[in-house]
């Protein structure tokens, strides 16, 4: 099925590609501010990308990487959103110190959630994740007092000198430096614990790991991201809503994931990438074909499932090598 | 609180659990044979909620006739939705990762639940109570709506016409020798990929049911679905998957809890399923009546 699973050392040509890339991303947005306002939207778009890039590849930490099925990922990118809208709306705090403290609360939160979902596996454990992040999106949604209930937190602040451009350019560095631990921790020996487990989890036992513990601290690693990524989103839209916490939340990143590839580290940035693209051009193609958005993902995700489970960097790697 | 109001919440919330444990039974039949968890059951019994409700808009609504046609029908035409799907999809990855069935499953949510999206739309619908059912009963001198009551009746119906179905008929030997022993089955030389089919068939038959209960019992809109998911998950995690039994329990835990809960907290008590659901899998994850696994 996939046979590529163990090949996370990166190729000379994959450098040289990723440095063509990632200049190209830097550049990017001095040529689209020359296009008035389409290249205003088109800043805003890739911004979001990245945004969501950031969050599916969290994701795949315990996806792809750890083998756990999570139906409420979304839990922590919530928290994340919550962190910065509630520092920044109401106690006032710069945007640098609560970009700073998302991730920390979402790793608090994923440590006490993540503490109980450990405990099982494959599908209680991917129902328990679902049933803790829509208990925290009922809280969120009831507690109208503190998070604004349904109508969300508006207007949060920006700093004068964060325009759409430098804002592009502050996610994207983030973006790669987050890419560049995650890469670390992947090739490390956690990383290759991590994955040990995903392939035999008795056999893991067996050989004397603890292998709640290290399924643990991937939880928490991975739901720290996905709060970064969630103050990032809430600062790009400047406002945090009850949304940002439910379970078809959760589903971006899954998806995303699984277009782009599971067993991949970039891959799951990429998918999310191309289906923010897909959604847009079929906007530009036909405005009824986003009225059924979701049926498109289900089927494109249909597909995946069942005959390419590697998905784009699957059939990448199928095409350049013959493994 | 006086006792009346208590009591007369308390026969509110049996009703609600007998309308989930309708729905719920089916997952946790579906679960037990096929080993798959099936998320798209909750867009099932969806499906049949506004399939009901669009029945009762060709005929007279608020009608005897209506309604025991719409029973009759709309069931049926579910279990032939799970049919295509059965077939076409989820016999395709029996054999697969736990992984990609939870994902197969998912992508169906997705699917289905914007295709009654395109075609019923978004506003929130009821079809009227067939007018027998319409009024209330007295009990104790409260007035208890007849249709609560009605439900409430079912709920029993169903659970033992599945039990006679399971334990008393050859088929429901056969699908309880599919849970345990497949190959045994299949060597013995009965189509275990046939009987496969038909428990998938009747698991979606009583999603259909419930969605028809569902459609007079209460408003329907395209949230129901996972609403009732999660409460169903909520439902089989606490009896134990796989165990109709359990479900039975754990529908009346969940059903009862959250309407009483209502009184005292109001609309907070809807944390409920949530909380039961997250406290069994951390003391008990195999359920109360469940088995740990194999």
């Amino acid at each position: 099925m996939v046979n590529n699973r163990n090949e996370y050392s990166s190729t000379k040509r994959n450098w040289i590609a990723g440095i063509i890339v990632t200049a190209g991303l830097f550049l990017l947005p001095f040529i689209l501010t020359n296009f008035g306002k389409t290249g205003e939207y088109w800043i805003w778009v890739t911004t979001e990308m990245i945004i969501m890039g950031l969050f599916a590849m969290s994701l795949n930490l315990i996806l792809g990487f750890g083998g756990m099925v999570s139906f409420g990922h979304a839990a922590f990118f919530g928290v994340g959103a919550y962190t910065v809208a509630l520092l920044m709306k109401k106690a006032g705090v710069s945007l640098f110190f609560a970009l700073a403290a998302a991730p920390v609360v979402a790793g608090l939160a994923a440590a006490v959630i993540g503490w109980f979902c450990v405990r099982l596996i494959g599908l209680y454990f991917a129902i328990l994740t679902l049933a803790f992040s829509q208990l925290l999106y009922m809280i969120v949604f009831q507690w109208y007092t503190f998070t604004g209930g349904d109508d969300g937190i508006h207007g949060i602040p920006r700093p004068e000198f964060l325009g759409p451009l430098n804002y592009y350019l502050l996610c994207l560095v983030l973006f790669i430096i987050c890419f560049l631990i995650m890469r670390m921790l992947v090739n490390s020996s956690f990383g290759l614990t991590i994955r040990t487990i995903r392939e035999n989890l008795e056999r893991a036992k067996f050989i004397g790991l603890n292998v709640r513990r290290f399924q643990w601290l991937n939880f928490i690693i991975a739901g720290s991201f996905a709060g970064l990524a969630g103050g990032l989103l809430t600062e790009l839209n400047r406002f945090s809503q009850t949304e940002f916490l439910h379970w078809s939340k959760s589903a971006e990143p899954i998806l995303g994931s699984l277009v782009g590839g599971m067993y991949s580290l970039l891959g799951p940035a990429i998918g999310s990438a191309v289906l923010i693209f897909m959604k847009i051009f079929l906007q530009q193609l036909h405005k009824g074909l986003v009225e059924i958005w979701a049926i498109i993902l289900g089927l494109v995700l249909l597909v995946v499932v069942l005959f390419a489970p590697g998905g784009l960097v699957g059939i990448y790697e199928k095409a350049f090598k013959k493994s | 609180m006086t006792i009346q109001l208590f009591i007369f919440m308390l026969v509110n919330g049996l009703s609600h659990g007998m309308l989930l444990f309708i729905i719920a039974s089916g997952l946790t039949l579906v679960f037990g044979v096929l080993r798959v968890i099936n998320f798209a059951h909750g867009s099932l019994y969806m499906i049949g909620a506004f399939l009901a409700y669009s029945l009762s808009t060709l005929l007279t609504t608020g009608t005897l006739q209506s309604f025991l046609l719409s029973l009759l029908l709309v069931p049926p035409a579910v279990a032939l939705v799970g049919f295509v799907l059965e077939v076409l999809l989820f016999r395709r990855v029996y054999r697969e990762e736990h992984l990609l069935q939870l994902l197969l499953t998912y992508a169906l949510v997705l699917i289905l639940d914007d295709v009654v999206r395109v075609i019923w739309g978004g506003d929130p619908r009821n079809v009227a109570r067939p007018e027998i059912f319409a009024g209330s009963v007295d009990l104790f001198g409260m007035a208890l709506p007849t249709y609560n009551v009605f439900v409430l009746l079912v709920g029993p119906v169903i659970a033992l016409g599945m039990w006679l179905l399971l334990y008393r008929t050859r088929s429901g030997n056969l699908i309880r020798a599919a849970v345990w022993y497949p190959e045994t089955l299949g060597a013995l030389g009965v189509n275990v990929s046939w009987v496969m089919t038909s428990t998938f068939m009747l698991g979606c038959w009583l999603a259909g049911v419930g969605g028809v209960l569902m459609a007079s019992l209460a408003n329907i809109d395209l949230g129901i679905g996972m609403e009732k998911i999660i409460e169903s998950f909520a439902v089989v995690v606490i009896g134990g998957l796989g165990s109709i039994g359990g479900a039975l329990l754990g529908s009346l835990i969940i059903g009862v809890g959250i309407t009483v809960l209502q009184l005292p907290f109001g609309r907070w008590a809807l944390v409920f399923p949530y909380a039961v659901m997250a406290l069994v899998l951390i003391l008990r994850p195999w359920g109360l009546f469940g088995k740990p696994e194999r």
